[in-house]
């Protein structure tokens, strides 16, 4: 065959970040290993939505926030190659720091304009003590940032699920309610699987109508109605 | 490899390709090719008025494909025979500032009419089926039911070329390119900063007339040597834009020096290696060319260089 006109060809880059709540509040009840252990059952799951679509580059980081804001794995590393390093519990809620550093990443560069919606799921299981509101308006400012899908998990009861509301940005998908590890573990897997999934296929969805979204988020789990029922109730 | 060989032809110094393949990703899930492609003789009232007026038309649409645009192959189409069938609404060449007029004010509301009319003649006949909308969720249902064109969701792409001025249009994703005789690559219409992450505007959305960019080029500056037209899963399968654009030039390169042997037979081969290696998505492609372009002095009307801001604003519709 003749050569091919253009240059390099790639695939499309799909960054998926996890945003953790480290908080001293996690270390109660198990919640921080319970958080870690789903992380790391999920990846194996994560890897296989992969798989199935190679023109999709899917490359994981972590950030946590606790005592400020830190990217726990700062490079974005496919996730063929992605390991879960624990996470430890301590400090306050720093949220709003955690929301500018992942919107200082939104930022083109290092974006680029051919990348698929990132995936930015943010895990929380309290209010925050920093200014949340101007983490996030950093974060919509950027056209990512607004692109993004972004989903919130709410670990316990006293999780602020209005804050988490305002993160995720669109009135019809809700945070993700996990009073339990089980269903932790349940949503987690969900983010991985079909959330990312849905952002990595090709797909253009129409804007300017009711109820856009860039990607069509899958329904989530069903998770069990009766919370007294289980042995570990956050 | 299946599906419909290169299409070609010559009209007056121009001559054109063009050719598409089915996504690399809807291979896998089973997704028929949501694309459509045509070039064509356009005929102009010149021509009525009995004198030689070769002019050509290109539409490219590029159907959603998403989950509720379940009918966006069907689509596509309708929006390249609606462009085919909207060309012939250009002012004769005696009247120039009649055509940019046109182009500017009526030629995307006649699209954007003639493509809803179609979709619903197409619903009348052929109401959705469980088939179709089992799949969705509630929401989708939902939205499907208020707005029933978002099923046949397409983007479009158009050019018409005359000899006195090539007339641009792009509603939605996708590419339109130059290429100068000297090989410089320019995009007629600037990208449009609102089409980030696969969401795009489309012929299906109530506004979608507004939405329509239009940029009217006339011939007595630096006519291209070679125009471009690609649906977005071929500037999403590089690395980077400089890469995307030196397909045009590339291209160019390629017919200029052997002619249309040095591309007709690969270019499948090609969009397909592009759709498997890259994007994943469907490609499509019309190449439009001058068998002998004829360098003449540029002036203020023509598009600027890819690299650049635009000189001039495109004539958008608003």
């Amino acid at each position: 065959m003749a050569k091919r006109p253009g240059g390099e060809l790639a695939t499309r880059p799909l960054h998926f970040i996890w945003i953790a709540d480290c908080s001293g509040s996690m270390a109660a009840d198990g919640k921080i290993q319970a958080l870690n252990t789903a992380i790391r059952e999920a990846l194996p799951h994560m890897r296989a939505v992969a798989d199935e679509n190679p023109n999709a580059e899917v490359l994981v980081r972590a950030l946590s926030f606790g005592n400020g804001a830190h990217w726990h794995c700062s490079q974005p590393t496919p996730v063929a190659d992605f390991k879960w390093t624990d996470l430890l519990a301590d400090g306050l809620t720093d949220m709003g720091r955690a929301l500018r550093l992942a919107a200082e990443q939104m930022h083109m560069p290092p974006m680029t304009d051919r990348a698929l919606p990132p995936v930015l799921v943010l895990i929380s299981d309290g209010q925050p003590t920093d200014d949340f509101a101007s983490g996030l308006a950093q974060l919509m400012q950027e056209a990512w940032g607004k692109k993004a899908v972004r989903i919130a998990v709410a670990i316990g009861r006293d999780a602020d699920t209005e804050v988490l509301q305002r993160f995720i940005g669109h009135p019809e998908l809700k945070p993700l309610l996990a009073n339990d590890p089980e269903s932790l573990v349940r949503h987690i897997k969900w983010v991985s699987t079909a959330v990312l999934k849905s952002a990595s296929a090709p797909a253009s969805q129409a804007g300017g109508l009711p109820a856009g979204q860039n990607v069509p988020i899958p329904t989530p789990p069903v998770v069990p109605t009766d919370p007294q029922a289980a042995d570990d109730v956050w | 490899m299946s599906g419909k060989p290169v299409s070609g032809g010559a009209a007056g110094p121009w001559h054109w390709l063009s050719a598409s393949v089915r996504g690399a990703a809807h291979h896998r899930s089973g997704l028929p090719n949501q694309d459509a492609v045509r070039v064509a003789r356009c005929p102009l009232p010149d021509a009525a008025e009995g004198t030689d007026a070769p002019a050509l038309v290109l539409a490219l649409a590029d159907g959603h494909g998403s989950a509720r645009s379940f009918r966006s192959r069907e689509g596509a189409r309708l929006a390249v025979a609606v462009a085919l069938r909207a060309a012939a609404g250009l002012p004769p060449s005696s009247a120039p500032s009649r055509r940019k007029r046109w182009a500017e004010e009526q030629w995307p509301t006649t699209l954007v009419r003639g493509w809803q009319a179609a979709v619903a003649q197409r619903l009348a006949r052929r109401t959705f089926t469980a088939a179709e909308l089992d799949p969705l969720d509630a929401p989708g249902r939902a939205a499907v039911a208020s707005h029933p064109a978002l099923a046949y969701g397409s983007t479009l792409l158009g050019v018409i070329v005359t000899p006195e001025a090539i007339l641009y249009l792009q509603l939605g994703d996708g590419d339109l390119l130059t290429v100068g005789v000297d090989g410089t690559v320019a995009r007629p219409l600037p990208p449009d900063a609102r089409l980030l992450g696969n969401e795009t505007t489309s012929l299906c959305a109530p506004r979608a007339a507004e939405d329509v960019r239009v940029y009217c080029q006339t011939l007595a500056g630096a006519p291209p040597a070679l125009i471009l037209a690609a649906s977005d899963g071929y500037a999403n399968a590089f690395r980077d834009d400089a890469g995307f654009l030196q397909v045009a030039q590339d291209l160019w390169d390629l017919l200029r020096t052997g002619g249309e042997a040095a591309v007709r037979p690969h270019l499948r081969d090609w969009l397909a290696e592009a759709s498997q290696q890259g994007s994943g998505d469907d490609i499509s492609v019309a190449i439009l060319w001058r068998a002998a372009p004829i360098a003449i002095a540029s002036t203020a009307a023509d598009p600027s260089p890819a690299h650049q801001p635009p000189r001039t604003a495109p004539c958008t519709n608003s």
